[in-house]
């Protein structure tokens, strides 16, 4: 990359910024991640569970390809990448420039604890006084002031709340290794010193200023401050001119030879004023007449404690930024109706607090109790809250509730057993995401969740047991009574309350409703040139779109750069490892070398035990103690010890994050690095510190003591094994393959080719653009056909696409960074070609049906036939005064048994239309549920007040048609008015949902497999939407799943950044810990084949080998495990090595 | 079901027509060889042998009760790689089932095999073996089948049968390409042929046999059998757990063991190439023994035996027919078949498997399934 054009910032640190980032990163950017809560996460980091899978996978984000990169570990403890330089509980406080040149100040909030120094042993905790509500479990329990800011963030993990400390310092004395500065706190931190020779004067300016929280220390003399200066640091001087001895000015010039930085205000009489302005030539800055008021001299000391603060600003430049700052949850207790009585009533709560009690980590571990202890079995959860309510000015839905309370539901049926009721109410359930209707109806048939349709009122509790009695009103308007334990209220979206603030400094556009305003067909761009946008900041996302939008908007990130350097992203040499020594044939002596961390760890080490277990193996040679291993003299140190001492490996113990520095002090010293393992001490202490057994402190320490030999002896284990593998590499040929010319082949194809690197495009039929040719305009109303003509005239002139029309993909062979492609062209014509990375976007169509008469009836249309003659003169000659829409025709049923998430869409923007067209027109639209999410909502409501009439139809009762002389004739029944009806209708129009184009042999050719509804079948539905599970492949667009425009286009994006993190790289170079096979060993029983989950594995038939492509391979074990001997190992993980840990660990 | 066939006994001379009718299939034009029991030069040894003449024949003897080694070891190497001829081949039904385990670990391919299989009475442990046929070689394998097949007992002439066989519940040949019976028949007139799969039906029809319907006494006479050997087994299986139950009693169960291998060796199942107890797995450091019997006060050598015998339960018992090669083959008598029919129970049937069953059963550990064993892994509850 151009470092002219500087690293790229991410704002926000949930999913989307670390997606964002990981993408970037991965791509050869220097990424700047700005997180404002003190541990990344953002609002994921309080849920231990997602759907479909009820498991986390947070971990599913890192790389695959290149894992040595960054850290492989559980994302809720922290993220590490080499590119990635992470500024936690960091606010951006200024953005200036342009795309290419944005300057950026970040400031960070202390934390007042020494991350270095605290070994987390929480002896703070214990003594400090204030208890204040947990954010973290949403409210529902105390934290002390000190405190651990999320449960599973090791690093970094105590820090003090400003807000609730009251500075008493009793954690300051209690801290067993001096992590604690509660200076270090806002003004705390600026140090002010006062020198006055009259008292009353010194004295009460001093109290004045400690009063606002400086700190303050005072000089009776000239000389007394001048020592002082000399001793310890301010940022702040008050001096007053006359006084005995030495006097204000020449203290003035001596002070600021002893400390040439601080600044001075002089303190002065009247009289002396023209003395003052002449002080300031020496260097004072300002003066305060005596006698001055509290007022005039604070708004002084704060203008100066103000430029401290900014003057310690970092200040970055950043060439592009992505902003995913996430969106605010609704506050039901802000409602002014307020029914359900939240905040009232304990025994309500908010669908965020109900994921905290489900959590081991929560407030009830776990065990789904009540405020007052009960154990909960009945359960109702009310959909929209805050959502879909005009009378709150939220015309929107959130999009997510529904799934949240399924899968909430599904996870209380989990932890209380089968016998918990649990009841979901709500106007339509939205499940039109990829799988959500299946993982519905398995919550319905085999969760027995209820799913009742019906407005919940009101909520009473009962006297003695404090149950709540609910009052709700069904379809047919009869009114019922249920009984519950707990009301779970799904709580919607609002946009974060800082939005007009960040909007006005960074310059994006707000919506209607005050979320992030994208432009249209790009959810990712905003309306300045450089901000890109993801995640929940344009509105409330799950993961899998999150994840997709950050990959979007990174790809535009990173195209930005690309575009603006001119200098396309040169391949990212993987790091070169100088040739080593050959020491495998000797045996292992290992240098150990242990680090305190400067001395935090000493109260808990046994340094002899340790000396005494590690002098058991032979293997050691040498033992050396460290108080400061990763840095200054220690490291160096190291370095002289390992060249004196020739160690043919090394074993460093300190924290893993310092890891990579004593791989680098290793090949400074002339070792090879991979011989050379850490060995993490302040883990085992941080959880022996952090458990919850009740131990005293000398127990404790003593189990640190345990904990710390037996991860020491581990690291032995490892290194005494340790083998100086090369990694192999497969060369990546920087080309891509993108299947189908839709507006999803095209985005991709351009995307890859605005970085640089050229792209085949291959179409089926004669003309590119897809399902786009015959779309006129979107439910927002922007127009389709210019947008499909700029990006077909952008493709077709871009010097490194080439489309192929009438063409189609024959094979793919190879792997990623290098699969050979046939490509069948027109008149027989093949064409063979290389790739590095393959896209599939062969899209999808509406799906044909012959139900309700479609075929024989010339009345009965479907939603593209109705497009097109709304948009032909067909529909023009006739007078329509009756349209009936039938929604999920063929779909959400078997065989078909998925939402399509654009017909409810389509058939309002229809109806909208028909409407203007049509004033008179009266128009019927029958549906199971409406699928209007997002701000897609505001035209449901439009449509209602524009007369359409939505009329719910189930399963079991499914409308009829019948021809009729002119049209047709509808039956319906209306649940509303517990009625069958009869409709004389000119035209039927029929939403039949999507079928993708993709059939087996398809799937076949790319290597792909088809979900159970025949669309592409991603890694993973969630952290890895567009990746096949054939690495570097990738499927984007309606082959994929159902979506709009906007969507398809963020989703193809996607899939160019994840075909550019292959792209950029010369070569793929496996990691460190793959499987490897011992061929003389091997009984080529295969089994390695089948159990491997990555296809990582083949049988060479002609060499009668089996070979593993190491980059594919994710070193999961899983061929070691079923190897009956040892014949297929994972680098790092050998049989004797791992014997030998066993034996540690049950020692 | 294919169509039933009658052998004709020639001249009551059992032996000598089944060695007729080997002889017939060898004679039949792509088949290249017959792999049979042979009684060879010292006679109280029968071992496969491979055939090319059809006058060798005249020494096969599939119905002795001698079973020195398991063939589908020898089928393995027959068939690992394609020769580009095909053998015909007489196993007992554990050696079949033996030999599609491993085609299913690629050890060994049907495709150029045409299996004939007999119903099996059992053999002797080798050493027995050779006291009974010490006498009369020639006429001790006709002197036990009728024995063997009139009497209930497991034992023949005061001599008891292998352990693996007095507990057998499969002893006709299911996965045989042609069967061979005689149970429930009067087999001095004739023995069945029955072809169980297209492949023999091709081969039968040009061996000229008569068709038979199936005598209504042989269903009776294979329940009977069948079900005094799951008693057997059953029993066998409880005392088994119950000497076994607790690591103390495995340990004491397993006292014996010298790490010859020599089970190892025997079993048909074990494939690897090179045992992964002959590797540098276990070559341990000399510092390791001493830490070790250091630690506990006291160490048994040699060491890790108790580890080598669940380690090869890990691997195999999923895949044990049961043939009970392993016990004939311990110095020491340790009761290893025991050992490995009683873990396999559990074993086998948790995944449902039977193995040598069918070729298209893939062995239980290729296969994941990510909701199996949910109390197990740990994720009981979820779905």
């Amino acid at each position: 990359m151009n470092p002219e054009a500087g690293e790229i910032l991410v704002v926000g640190g949930g999913v989307s910024g670390m997606q964002a980032s990981l993408e970037l990163a991965e791509t050869g950017h220097d990424v700047m991640l700005v997180e404002r809560a003190p541990y990344l996460g953002g609002l994921v980091s309080q849920l231990d569970h997602q759907f479909p899978s009820n498991h986390c996978g947070m971990c599913r984000m890192l790389p695959m390809l290149h894992r040595d990169s960054g850290e492989q570990s559980c994302l809720r403890k922290g993220l590490r990448h080499d590119r990635i330089h992470i500024r936690l509980s960091t606010d951006v406080t200024a953005v200036e420039g342009e795309p290419g040149n944005f300057r950026v100040s970040l400031r960070k909030a202390a934390s007042c604890v020494d991350p270095i120094q605290c070994i987390g042993c929480g002896a703070c905790v214990k003594v400090c006084p204030v208890e204040t509500p947990d954010d973290f479990n949403a409210g529902l329990s105390m934290r002390k002031a000190i405190f651990q800011a999320a449960p599973f963030n090791m690093l970094n993990s105590y820090r003090i709340d400003p807000a609730a400390c009251t500075r008493c310092g009793a954690c300051v004395s209690a801290c067993p290794t001096g992590a604690i500065h509660l200076t270090d706190a806002d003004r705390g931190a600026f140090r002010i010193l006062v020198v006055d020779d009259e008292q009353i004067v010194r004295d009460s300016t001093a109290e004045w200023l400690i009063e606002e929280g400086f700190a303050v220390e005072k000089a009776a003399s000239g000389l007394q401050a001048l020592d002082l200066l000399g001793r310890s640091s301010y940022h702040l001087m008050l001096l007053d001119i006359k006084m005995p001895g030495m006097d204000g000015v020449e203290v003035l010039k001596k002070a600021k030879d002893i400390a040439p930085g601080i600044t001075v205000i002089m303190m002065t009489a009247y009289a002396t004023v023209e003395t003052a302005i002449e002080a300031m030539k020496s260097g004072a800055v300002e003066y305060l007449i005596k006698p001055f008021d509290p007022e005039m001299l604070l708004s002084m000391a704060d203008k100066h404690y103000q430029a401290f603060v900014e003057a310690a600003d970092e200040k970055i430049t950043a060439g592009a930024i992505v902003l995913t700052g996430g969106a605010a949850l609704y506050d039901p207790s802000g409602d002014p109706r307020n029914t359900l009585e939240y905040g009232v009533l304990p025994q309500v709560v908010t669908s965020l607090e109900f994921e905290r009690m489900l959590s081991p980590a929560g407030p009830c571990k776990g065990l789904l109790l009540r405020a007052d202890g009960k154990p909960v079995s009945r359960i109702a959860w009310i959909q929209c809250v805050g959502s879909r309510d005009l009378q709150l000015g939220a015309d929107y839905c959130s999009s997510i509730c529904c799934m949240i309370s399924i899968k909430e539901a599904l996870l209380a049926r989990e932890v209380s057993g089968e016998n918990l009721r649990a009841d979901i109410f709500f106007t339509d359930m939205r499940v039109c995401g990829k799988g959500f209707h299946r993982y519905k109806e398995l919550a319905e048939s085999a969760g027995h969740i209820r799913f009742i349709r019906g407005r919940v009122h009101s909520a009473i509790p009962e006297a003695v047991s404090g149950d709540l009695q609910i009052r709700y009103v069904s379809l047919s308007g009869i009114e019922k009574e249920e009984s519950y334990d707990l009301i779970v209220l799904a709580i919607g979206q609002r946009p974060h309350p800082d939005m007009p603030r960040l909007a006005e400094r960074y310059g994006f556009s707000l919506n209607a409703s005050g979320f992030a305003e994208s432009l249209p067909f790009s959810p990712s761009e905003t309306h300045r040139a450089g901000i890109f946008m993801a995640g929940s900041f344009s509105g409330l996302k799950d993961i899998r779109e999150s994840v997709i939008q950050a990959s979007a908007a990174a790809v535009n990130a990173s195209r930005t750069m690309s575009v603006l350097s001119k200098s396309f992203p040169q391949h990212l040499d993987t790091k070169d490892i100088p040739p080593f020594p050959d020491v495998s044939r000797e045996p292992s002596r290992v240098l150990a070398a242990i680090c305190s961390c400067d001395a935090a760890l000493d109260v808990c080490m046994d340094a002899a035990s340790v000396v005494q277990r590690l002098r058991q193996d032979p293997a050691v040679q040498d033992v050396l103690f460290f108080n400061h291993l990763c840095a200054g003299q220690d490291r160096e140190s190291l370095i002289q010890e390992i060249r004196q001492r020739h160690p043919n490996r090394l074993l460093t113990a300190s924290c893993a994050s310092c890891a990579d520095i004593f791989q680098e002090v290793a090949v400074a010293a002339g070792m090879d690095p991979r011989l050379s393992v850490t060995a993490d001490i302040r883990m085992p202490v941080l959880c022996a510190m952090s458990s919850s057994k009740a131990l005293d402190t000398a127990a404790k320490m003593q189990q640190c003591a345990d904990l710390m030999n037996s991860a020491i002896s581990e690291g032995l284990v490892r290194v005494k094994h340790a083998d100086a593998v090369k990694p192999s590499e497969t060369a990546v040929t920087a080309r891509a393959l993108v299947a189908g010319a839709g507006i999803a082949g095209m985005t991709a194809a351009l995307a890859i080719a605005d970085h640089g690197y050229p792209v085949d495009v291959v179409e089926r039929s004669d003309r590119v653009g897809g399902n786009l040719n015959w779309i006129h305009h979107t439910l927002d109303g922007h127009d389709v056909q210019p947008y499909l003509e700029e990006i077909r005239q952008k493709v077709e002139s871009h010097p490194r696409i080439q489309v192929y029309t009438r063409a189609q993909v024959m094979g793919v062979w190879g792997e990623a960074g290098h699969f050979y492609t046939t490509v069948a062209g027109p008149d027989n014509s093949v064409m063979q070609f290389e790739h590095g990375s393959v896209i599939l976007a062969t899209g999808g169509a509406e799906a044909s049906t012959s139900l309700y008469g479609h075929g024989t009836n010339p009345a009965v249309l479907t939603q593209k036939e109705l497009e097109t003659a709304l948009h032909s003169d067909a529909l023009a000659s006739r007078e329509l005064s009756s349209v009936v829409m039938i929604q999920c025709v063929g779909s959400r049923e078997a065989p078909r048994n998925y939402c399509s998430r654009v017909c409810c869409q389509t058939a309002v923007k229809q109806a909208l239309a028909l409407k203007s067209q049509y004033p008179d027109v009266r128009i019927y639209v029958l549906y199971r549920d409406m699928m209007l999410y997002g701000f897609s909502e505001s035209a449901y409501t439009r449509a209602r007040r524009e007369g359409v009439v939505f009329i719910p139809y189930s399963l079991d009762q499914k409308p009829e048609v019948v021809p009729a002389e002119t049209g047709a004739c509808v039956r319906v029944f209306d649940p509303v008015s517990d009625r069958r009806l009869e409709i004389e209708t000119d035209i039927v129009v029929l939403a039949t949902g999507i079928v993708p184009a993709f059939t087996s042999d398809d799937g076949d050719i790319f290597g792909v497999e088809r979900d159970p509804d025949r669309f592409f079948m991603e890694a993973d539905a969630k952290w890895r939407p567009v990746d096949a599970m054939k690495t570097g492949v990738f499927g984007c667009g309606i082959v994929n799943a159902p979506l709009t425009i906007s969507e398809t286009v963020a989703s193809a994006q996607a899939a160019a950044m994840r075909a550019l993190r292959i792209l950029t790289r010369t070569t793929l170079a496996s990691s460190r810990i793959t499987a490897v096979v011992r061929h003389s060993l091997c009984s080529r029983c295969q089994l390695c084949i089948a159990a491997c989950p990555y296809q990582a594995r083949v049988l060479d038939t002609e060499a009668d080998q089996i070979r593993v492509n190491a980059a594919m391979c994710q070193g999961c074990g899983a061929c070691a495990s079923i190897c009956p001997n040892s014949a297929a190992v994972v680098e790092g993980f050998s049989m004797p090595q791992l014997f030998e840990m066993i034996d540690i660990a049950v020692q | 079901m294919s169509l039933v066939r009658k052998l004709a006994i020639d001249r009551q001379d059992i032996l000598g027509t089944v060695q007729g009718f080997l002889r017939s299939i060898l004679t039949l034009e792509d088949i290249a060889v017959v792999l049979a029991p042979r009684r060879l030069a010292e006679k109280s040894v029968v071992m496969p042998a491979l055939i090319t003449q059809p006058d060798c024949l005249s020494d096969a003897d599939p119905l002795a009760p001698a079973f020195f080694l398991n063939a589908a070891q020898m089928m393995s190497r027959l068939t690992r790689r394609p020769s580009g001829q095909k053998i015909a081949v007489v196993l007992r039904p554990c050696e079949i089932r033996a030999f599609i385990e491993l085609v299913k670990f690629k050890q060994g391919a049907l495709e150029d095999v045409l299996i004939i299989g007999l119903d099996c009475l059992g053999a002797y442990p080798n050493t027995v073996y050779r006291r009974f046929a010490a006498a009369d070689p020639d006429g001790s394998t006709l002197r036990f089948f009728f024995a063997a097949l009139s009497g209930v007992s497991e034992t023949v002439e005061g001599m008891e049968l292998a352990s693996a066989c007095r507990v057998c519940e499969h002893p006709f040949p299911e996965g045989a390409d042609i069967a061979i019976g005689f149970m429930g028949i009067s087999p001095l007139d004739y023995l069945l042929v029955q072809g169980q799969t297209p492949k023999a039906d091709a081969y039968l029809a040009q061996v000229k046999l008569e068709p038979v319907a199936i005598p209504a006494g042989r269903g009776d006479a294979v329940a009977s059998r069948v079900s005094s050997r799951v008693q057997a087994r059953d029993a066998m299986i409880s005392r088994t757990h119950e000497a076994t139950g607790t690591p103390e009693k495995l340990a004491a169960y397993l006292t014996g063991c010298i790490n010859c291998y020599n089970c190892r060796n025997a079993c048909p199942i074990c494939y690897c190439r090179e045992c992964v107890f002959c590797t540098d797995v276990f070559d341990h450091e000399p510092f390791q023994y001493l830490q070790k019997a250091g630690r506990s006060g006291s160490l048994k050598l040699p060491a890790d035996t108790v580890l080598y015998h669940l380690t090869r339960l890990v691997h195999m018992s999923t895949s044990c027919v049961g043939c009970g090669q392993c016990s004939n083959a311990c110095p020491n008598d340790i009761p290893v078949m025991e050992l490995f029919r009683a873990t396999a129970r559990y074993s086998q049937k948790a995944f449902e498997y039977e193995p040598g069953r069918s070729v298209a059963e893939p062995p239980p550990m290729s296969v994941f399934k990510e909701h199996e064993f949910a109390d197990v892994v740990g994720l009981k509850g979820k779905t």
